[in-house]
């Protein structure tokens, strides 16, 4: 199995859809960073900002979780993968793990780098005055919106999985949010609780009005994305254990 | 020890939206015994692909069952994946990394290492263009890769799936005599192909499919005898005078694109050159008419009907 995690570490590592979303990022971050430092930033508005990049980092987080099987899928290298290694949980679980592993230390090296540029925006032509904390507060958020974008990989991994290419867990992904979620809060608000959207939504930010029918903890919200998660995982596995590969 | 790899009673159906039940392989029975290179032939859609993507676990049999180097397939393929080499039509790659990445990659699994990859590409020769994409390969530099990928883990054991397609000319004789080299070696080389001219050069055994089942096995030699009466060709002026010197002769014999083909074992030839001399008919040309494998191929399989891949 270290073996198998390995080698998919490597071609994470050395995917092109990684290098250009990292690249687009750092851009991002040095774009952002202008705007912090012409506009004066103030540190103490530091925890805010992780916040503010959870939505892309968790639509990145989809896209290569769920790309990192679907492109094996669509090249047809799953065939190629499994004449190596036929033990089919060992190679789709090793896959997830590194998706969802990789897409956590991604996007919180991200925010690292992002952090710490505004930081120094701040300092060079800023303000710092009244921030005490902020480290730790600014940390715990960005870890929370790394978890997140983790999670959303493992989702789209596992649509990915089951679809067979990287354009099927888009596409669901994209109707659930867009049709289900909003269908869901308009005829069945009480059944909201169980959605995605309002429980990252707690998981992020804690208990708010906003949420008025999520009865749990910003961690038990984590914990049930975490399940979720786990379940459909889970599920993809079942699937590609007994499925024939043509 | 026995046979290396053993089909019994393999029956595959796929169930197609509109399409029904296709049966892609119909109670198919084979054994391969250790070592040399074993042919596996069929028109397309006989379902040797089917077969050999059971033998690697990727499709599951609908009945019957695979084993390889005894090993039940798929449940038990993990404790001898190790000895196998495989290659499942155009091996599919990483388009995006080098030749030589993608070896390291898939050898990183096995725990093989860099400088064995090096050999290998040395050997399929890629060693000059295993640091280029494999995007920038031709389809027979990437068949060389597949080959290659498949020699990685120096296999006791080779399927190869139509390894010589895409090949050019000098590229079929090479994976000719590589073939030939690791039968000789004392691995046993499986390996489907429709280039029947290629296999008869190289296989020692065959197995000849048609519709999902086996319609010939055994020693190459052995095959061609039963597909076709042992004959003889000869050559007269006049092919009418000729088939009646026969036929008075008691010598059965049919005219056979400007010659006479006589049904007789070629120890006979002494017996048709007498009946043909007693007659004033004089032989220009006299020859075994000995059967290649396309002609049993295509005598054995007229007339089955196509199933799917």
């Amino acid at each position: 199995m270290s073996r198998l995690l390995r080698v998919e570490f490597r071609r994470f590592a050395a995917r092109r859809l990684v290098r250009i979303t990292t690249l687009f990022a750092l851009g991002g971050i040095a774009f952002g960073t202008f705007i912090a430092y012409t506009n004066h930033f103030r540190l103490v508005s530091m925890p805010d900002v992780p916040l503010g990049t959870a939505f892309p980092l968790v639509v990145i987080g989809w896209l290569l979780g769920a790309s990192f099987i679907g492109a094996e899928w669509h090249a047809g290298t799953v065939t190629t993968l499994l004449t190596w290694e036929p033990r089919r949980v060992r190679v789709v679980l090793a896959k997830a793990i590194v998706g969802i592993v990789a897409v956590f230390a991604l996007t919180l090296a991200l925010q690292v780098v992002l952090t710490a540029f505004l930081a120094l925006a701040a300092s060079l032509n800023g303000s710092t005055t009244g921030a005490e904390g902020w480290l730790t507060e600014t940390g715990a958020v960005a870890v929370r919106v790394s978890l997140l974008a983790a999670l959303a990989g493992a989702i789209g991994f596992a649509f990915a999985a089951v679809g067979r290419n990287t354009a099927a867990a888009l596409g669901v992904g994209f109707a659930y949010v867009v049709v289900v979620e909003n269908l869901v809060r308009g005829l069945r608000p009480e059944w909201s609780r169980w959605l995605f959207g309002e429980n990252a939504g707690l998981f992020l930010l804690g208990p708010s009005n906003d949420f008025p029918y999520l009865e749990r903890s910003q961690l038990g919200a984590g914990i049930y994305l975490t399940l979720l998660s786990a379940i459909l995982v889970g599920a993809a596995t079942l699937v590609f254990r007994t499925r024939d590969v043509n | 020890m026995g046979d290396v790899i053993e089909v019994l009673g393999l029956r595959k159906e796929y169930r197609r939206f509109r399409h029904g039940r296709i049966v892609a392989v119909d109670g198919l029975d084979l054994a391969v015994p250790e070592g040399g290179v074993f042919g596996f032939l069929g028109p397309n859609g006989a379902g040797k692909t089917t077969t050999i993507r059971c033998l690697l676990g990727l499709v599951r049999p609908s009945a019957g069952g695979c084993r390889l180097l005894g090993a039940d397939a798929p449940g038990g393929l993990s404790s001898v994946i190790g000895r196998i080499g495989s290659i499942v039509e155009t091996p599919e790659l990483y388009p995006r990394f080098s030749g030589r990445r993608n070896l390291e990659l898939l050898g990183a699994i096995a725990g093989v290492g860099r400088p064995r990859v090096l050999e290998v590409l040395e050997r399929v020769g890629l060693g000059e263009r295993g640091d280029d994409l494999v995007k920038t390969y031709s389809l027979g530099m990437r068949q060389r890769l597949g080959i290659g990928a498949a020699l990685l883990k120096d296999p006791e054991v080779l399927i190869l799936d139509e390894p010589a397609n895409g090949l050019d000319p000098a590229g079929i004789v090479e994976v000719r005599e590589l073939l030939r080299s690791l039968g000789q070696e004392g691995r046993t080389v499986f390996v489907s192909s429709h280039i029947l001219y290629e296999v008869q050069q190289t296989a020692d055994r065959v197995a000849i499919l048609a519709a999902g089942r086996a319609v010939a096995a055994g020693p190459v030699n052995e095959v061609l005898r039963a597909g076709r009466a042992e004959g003889l060709l000869v050559r007269v002026e006049d092919l009418h005078a000729g088939l009646r010197a026969l036929a008075e002769a008691g010598i059965a014999a049919a005219a056979d694109d400007g010659l006479l083909r006589v049904e007789h074992p070629a120890t006979g030839a002494a017996a048709v050159t007498k009946a043909l001399a007693d007659r004033g008919l004089y032989l220009s040309e006299l020859r075994a008419d000995e059967a290649d494998l396309e002609t049993v191929f295509l005598e054995l399989t007229r007339g089955a009907g196509e199933a799917s891949p």
